[in-house]
């Protein structure tokens, strides 16, 4: 067998990795290309979902104050506001979308992800009927909620008490920005 | 009749020989005597149903040992009395109101897969009770209801739908609050909690009773008990150091995991300075997941942690070969 | 090439996840529902049949040294098509196996499947046994994924039957919910490789005991 210079070597191994990593490239560029705006649209329409699961209509995103630092997006539509809050949970934070009419009472609460004990705190988010007993003590109201332990009206899930404490705050921070708004 | 189905167990080994009346049995029994005033005390305190799903987790228990010997075809063992301790103490790892298919599921766990699949009594790696109670979890909401301590608030014996609910004084801890149950209810057991969790005089009856047949010595009580007492006293988080203390001691599931969970011959380290650090590292273990972690109660997460560091603790303590010196045992 | 050895030995004995014990990770992780089980399998199966393929077209190309390297970037290019793709066209499939879609990139099967195979054999064996893992280890999933979705959710088919929540079998508050966590993957996936142990060797004396017969 002719023996190959060592450079001649280097230059094989390196010629071909290229060379199939440019295929594989301008492959994965082409379906990209194909893939990017279905996946753009895909995320928009979920994002109107979510905002349309608490305000009837959608929104579209405004700027808004926050003095509490759990507000991430407020977006303004005909029926009010959909406000996106991230309080502290129990396994981290959970994102929660506050839906807020004009006059200022709450519409309704969807949690959007969280990470809570499963079968405990992730009740909160279930689409079983206590998960919605739960989310739909909140709508009508005006002031800040807080749990029947704390003083308040909201009754906890069972053995779930930090992930409802957590949802209570998510809808004190978001009627709090809004009022700030006026 | 014990000593008939010894006569089919021949074991061949070269004298000196000692007979000593202490069998497996006879441990078992007086544990079991050393856990009745704790029983008497949950009856006292949650009803006729803490008798009934104690006495069911025991039978429960009993069943599944004997038919998984008689599906393997491998002699039964029944007769002694493990299952039955297992059984009685996953019962009192519960709260009261747990349904009774719930428990026995539980009892399926605990028996077959952590006790007989890995080779019957003395194989076990972990505390089977503990193992059963970590896995009834998968039934979270059940597991977490507290009843009301009292005549008139029980939960019924069929249905325990029409107890009166109420917080636990470790609930208020984990808050990093007082209870509101006195110092003096926590150690006799009138507040809520699992079934045979609560008293702490009975439980102290049960160990004085354990010390003196000599089923168990006092070294890994003490030094859990001991680090608890010293870490909360250390790091109160409500109250004074000594009413903090004695509260963190008086409420949970601490006394009843380091007098009979701990103390498991199986599980626990055969040297006396292996047992020492388990007892340490539960006491810190558990301190931790009280204070940081997720749960009201760390004693059964934090003895089943240790029970999978036994294998390593064993090591240390190991007695030096006379004639050796400590160096050279160490190299083995 | 034996079809009918590969599929027996793909499906049995020497399946990827059972016998292999080869992508364990996504096996214990997303096996929650069968909508997950039967997504993961086809993907994984798609993934090992191209990439088997290709890498056995070109195995006489790619030098010794750098051999990983490229099959790493050849996965990678289709697991990253893949993901693409369902993104856009199976977006709940996407969002239930999240992170693992990725994850296929280093699932120790099909590079493992790459080594031992694709890279020695021609193309169509190759693919083959790409088709005959694959089917292995989407059966494996999908053993796993009903055991734990019945006892662990109490429902049967869920994501594709009864409109995505599944055929519910067990009552609410009766399931172990233990099991569709990670313990329960764990359980769940022991008992599945101690059942398969367990067919093979009825298997294997059923034949000694024909072979025995015979003489």
């Amino acid at each position: 067998m002719k023996q190959e210079s060592t450079l001649k070597y280097t230059l094989r191994l390196a010629v071909t990795l290229l060379l199939i990593t440019s295929v594989v490239a301008a492959v994965l560029a082409g379906v990209n290309f194909v893939t990017a705006p279905i996946i753009a649209q895909l995320k928009a329409e979920k994002l109107q979902k979510a905002i349309e699961a608490v305000l009837p209509g959608g929104g579209t995103e405004i700027g808004f104050t926050d003095e509490t630092g759990l507000v991430s997006k407020v977006y303004a539509g005909e029926a009010g506001y959909a406000v996106e809050v991230n309080p502290n949970g129990f396994g981290g934070a959970v994102t929660m979308m506050v839906g807020i009419d004009k006059s200022g009472s709450l519409l309704g609460v969807s949690i959007v992800s969280q990470s809570e004990t499963a079968g405990l705190g992730a009740v909160s988010a279930a689409n079983t009927s206590a998960g919605e007993s739960f989310r739909s003590q909140f709508a009508g109201k005006t002031d800040s909620v807080a749990v029947a332990k704390d003083g308040g009206e909201i009754d906890a899930i069972t053995g779930a008490t930090i992930t409802s404490r957590a949802v209570c705050t998510g809808v004190n921070a978001a009627l709090d920005c809004i009022a700030r708004m006026g | 009749m014990a000593q008939m189905k010894y006569f089919y167990e021949l074991t061949i080994s070269s004298s000196p020989h000692v007979h000593s009346p202490i069998t497996t049995q006879t441990l078992m029994r007086d544990v079991l005597i050393a856990l009745a005033p704790a029983l008497v005390g949950a009856v006292c305190f949650f009803g006729i149903r803490a008798l009934l799903v104690t006495l069911i987790s025991a039978a429960a228990c009993v069943f599944f040992e004997w038919i998984w010997c008689r599906l393997r075809r491998i002699p039964c063992r029944t007769y002694d009395l493990s299952a039955v301790v297992t059984g009685v103490l996953l019962a009192f790892v519960c709260p009261p109101t747990v349904p009774y298919w719930m428990i026995i599921l539980g009892d399926l766990f605990a028996i077959v897969l952590v006790k007989m699949l890995f080779g019957g009594i003395g194989k076990n790696f972990v505390n089977p009770a503990l193992a059963g109670r970590a896995f009834m979890f998968s039934w979270p909401m059940a597991m977490s209801t507290w009843v009301k301590v009292g005549w008139g608030n029980q939960a019924g014996i069929l249905s325990a739908a029409d107890a009166v609910t109420a917080a636990t004084p470790l609930a208020a801890m984990h808050q990093g609050q007082l209870p509101q149950a006195s110092l003096l209810d926590a150690f006799v057991g009138n507040v809520g909690g699992c079934i045979g969790e609560t008293s702490v005089l009975l439980l102290l009856i049960g160990f004085a009773w354990l010390l003196y047949r000599r089923v168990i010595t006092a070294r890994i009580p003490l030094a859990y008990l001991g680090t608890v007492a010293v870490l909360a006293f250390l790091f109160p988080q409500a109250g004074g150091r000594l009413e903090w203390m004695a509260y963190q001691i008086c409420t949970g599931g601490l006394m009843l995991g380091a007098i009979f969970m701990a103390t498991d011959y199986v599980t626990s380290p055969i040297t006396k300075l292996g047992q020492v650090v388990y007892g340490i590292g539960c006491g810190v273990l558990t301190i931790l997941i009280r204070y940081f972690g997720g749960y009201n109660e760390g004693v059964s997460y934090a003895i089943l942690i240790m029970n999978c560091c036994v294998v390593l603790l064993d090591r240390i303590g190991r007695p030096v070969t006379f004639g050796t010196s400590k160096k050279e045992a160490a190299k083995k | 090439m034996n079809f009918k050895k590969q599929f027996r030995e793909g499906l049995l004995t020497k399946n990827p996840v059972t016998v292999q014990l080869l992508g364990m990770c996504s096996t214990l992780a997303i096996t929650t529902s069968l909508f997950n089980g039967i997504g993961m399998g086809l993907s994984v199966t798609l993934i090992l049949i191209c990439s088997n393929v290709l890498i056995s077209a070109l195995r006489k190309v790619i030098p010794s040294q750098i051999r990983i390297a490229a099959y790493i970037v050849i996965i990678a290019g289709f697991v990253t098509v893949v993901d693409l793709a369902l993104q856009a066209f199976l977006p709940d499939l996407s969002e239930n196996l999240g992170v693992f879609i990725p994850l296929i990139v280093v699932n120790c099967i099909i590079l493992g499947r790459a080594e031992a195979f694709a890279s020695k054999n021609g193309v169509l064996a190759s693919a083959v046994d790409g088709l005959c893992q694959g089917i292995g280890y989407t059966a494996a999933l999908v053993v796993v994924c009903v055991i734990r979705e019945l006892l662990g959710a109490g429902t049967f088919g869920g994501g594709i039957l009864n409109g995505g929540e599944g055929i519910r079998v067990i009552p609410e508050g009766y399931p172990a919910m233990q099991l569709v966590m990670p313990v329960g993957g764990f359980l769940v996936l022991g008992f599945v490789i101690a059942g398969s142990q367990w067919l093979m060797r009825k298997l294997d004396n059923r034949k000694k005991d024909k072979e025995a017969a015979k003489q």
